[in-house]
């Protein structure tokens, strides 16, 4: 007679493929999961509670460190909340800049999702030239704001400074070669018949669940569930902009990188209009703000559509320069509570897949 | 029919390979490093009026800076930062009311051993005609505190035993 037994496989916290510091207790039947438990918190360290010994300004750059693969994302959604709170009125300038400096940090960040997608799955050249182009908007950003990675770009009532002479020109050369690059990515990776056996009818997140389990960003979409934020609820300028949210069908891990490709085809069209209008604009990047930022007694909450889904920063003031509380909602977090179910029935290989598949980012994660 | 994204592929691939190289070898070649860029430290010693500002701006405490009252004026003695700790933020340059705390191009800061690590950009004795000694503006890091904060902690205790004296 022969006895077969589970036993238990540790993927991570040192694995490549789970990009970042992160551990899945695998319970095998051979080659198949059944059972899946996330553990998170390597990379933990304990921004929220850093945010109460800081000023509100002070902690600008530590929101970089969420997620810091498109860090003006990060720092958009504080300043956010701490202007809400305070009433700031925040010059156009600064959200035309705000909405280019943003969408070129989320082009860098689906640039990674998709090369280290393609890597995961054994493609190395997607991967080089995925990098190739992120490395052009790393030098804008770099050009921009000094820093490569953790911009710490946004400022309470604005930007910290205005485009540099004829960066806007580069910015929009850019966006006009990006389209013939995306047609790259899709026929190296997107077309190829070896990675579309891999990621069809694999990891499939069915919208109810999807919704259930408050899972956002292109994650969701992926399974067809139009809300983006950017859409649904316009904050900034972004209801000026014509651009389209696009939705998979099936909410399999296709869908999901499909969907990441489909939207840097959209943000392009953003900044390429964004680059248009501001031209016709002029004035300070920097709202009126005091030099001493207290806001009064209260709570705002702000979210924004991060490349990774949903960010919320919610900051309780009590009438002192530093926050009495900050807490983040961290997208890359909530789309993993759904790992468990996600990796059940399907073999070892698909593991990579499918986590690759929701571009979670550790810093995030872990906070 | 099935192999044709495969093909499509490899032809991409060819046409790559061809086009011209987009790596450089560094350090023989190096990118421009951009007007904004985030290198190390420079001050300038003559607009400083060490009003302190920029350590009070800096979320890590990485700028400790020492003082002393020369006739009517402050004069800058120390200034060091204790850069293992810098975010490169900005946020201290930013909040320099003088401009004399600018970010230069150099990217290279590597130090072999731990106590090199503190950039020191001022470190300098008062001239003679100096009145009184301050207290330093702000804290010293931990690293510091060793060496920097002893005397002053042991200056206070006795100040306040001196004051303790006086209420008898
Ligand atoms: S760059 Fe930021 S972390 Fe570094 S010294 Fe200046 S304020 Fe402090
Ligand atoms: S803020 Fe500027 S002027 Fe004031 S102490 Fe710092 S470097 Fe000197």
């Amino acid at each position: 007679m022969i006895r077969t037994q589970e036993y238990n496989l540790n993927f991570g916290p040192q694995h490549p493929s789970t990009h970042g510091v992160f551990r899945i207790l695998l319970t095998l039947d051979g080659e198949r999961v059944v059972k899946a438990e996330p553990i998170c918190g390597y990379l933990h360290r304990g921004v929220e509670k850093l945010a109460e010994a800081r000023t509100y300004t002070q902690f600008i750059p530590y929101t970089d460190r969420l997620d810091y693969l498109a860090a003006m994302l990060q720092n958009w959604g504080y300043v956010m909340a701490v202007e809400k709170l305070m009433g700031v009125e925040v010059p156009e300038k600064a959200e035309y800049m705000r909405v280019i400096s943003g969408e070129l940090s989320r082009l860098a960040s689906h640039l990674i999702a998709i090369g280290t997608y393609s890597l995961d799955i054994g493609a190395f050249t997607g991967f080089l030239l995925a990098f190739r182009e992120r490395e052009t908007t790393m030098d804008l950003l770099e050009e921009l704001t000094g820093s490569r990675m953790t911009l710490s770009y946004a400022r309470i009532g604005g930007v910290a400074a205005d485009a540099p002479d004829g960066w806007l020109e580069k910015v929009d050369k850019f966006m006009d070669k990006m389209p013939t690059c995306i047609d790259e990515y899709d026929g190296l990776i997107t077309g190829n018949e070896i990675f579309q056996a891999r990621t069809r009818e694999v990891g499939v997140l069915k919208p109810e669940t999807a919704i259930n389990y408050s899972i956002s960003g292109p994650s969701l979409r992926g399974s067809g569930v139009d809300y983006d934020l950017r859409k649904a609820k316009p904050y900034g300028v972004y209801d000026r902009f014509d651009f389209d949210v696009p939705l998979g069908k099936n909410g399999d891990c296709f869908d999901r990188f499909d969907c990441r490709m489909k939207e840097m085809r959209q943000l392009v069209r953003i900044i390429k209009q964004a680059i248009q209008q501001i031209k016709e604009i002029d004035g300070p990047v920097i709202g009126k703000v005091p030099k001493v930022i207290k806001p009064p007694v209260g709570d705002a909450y702000a979210e924004i559509e991060t490349s990774k889904g949903i960010i919320g920063y919610y900051v309780v003031s009590d009438g002192s320069p530093k926050p009495y509380r900050v807490h983040v909602r961290r997208p890359s977090f909530i789309n993993l509570g759904y790992l468990d179910e996600m990796l059940r029935g399907y073999l070892v290989a698909d593991v990579v897949a499918i986590l690759g598949s929701l571009d979670i980012m550790l810093g995030e994660v872990d906070c | 029919m099935f192999g044709k994204g495969l093909v499509k592929g490899l032809e991409i691939t060819w046409k790559e390979f061809w086009s011209p190289k987009t790596v450089i070898q560094y350090p023989e070649a190096q990118n421009p490093i951009p007007e904004r860029f985030h290198g190390r430290f420079v001050l300038d010693t003559d607009k400083c009026i060490v009003c302190g500002m920029c350590a009070n701006a800096c979320p890590n405490k990485v700028i400790s800076l020492k003082k002393q009252k020369v006739g009517t004026k402050q004069f800058l003695t120390n200034y060091v930062m204790n850069i293992q700790y810098c975010m490169f933020c900005g946020l201290c340059v930013e909040t320099c009311p003088k401009d004399a705390l600018h970010f230069s191009k150099v990217i290279n800061m590597n130090q072999y051993f731990y106590n090199n690590i503190p950039l020191v950009l001022v470190q300098r004795e008062a001239p003679a005609e100096q009145v009184e000694q301050e207290k330093p503006a702000a804290k010293p890091t931990p690293q510091l505190k060793a060496d920097a904060l002893a005397p002053t902690a042991e200056s206070e205790v006795a100040a306040s035993k001196a004051s303790d004296k006086e209420g008898e």
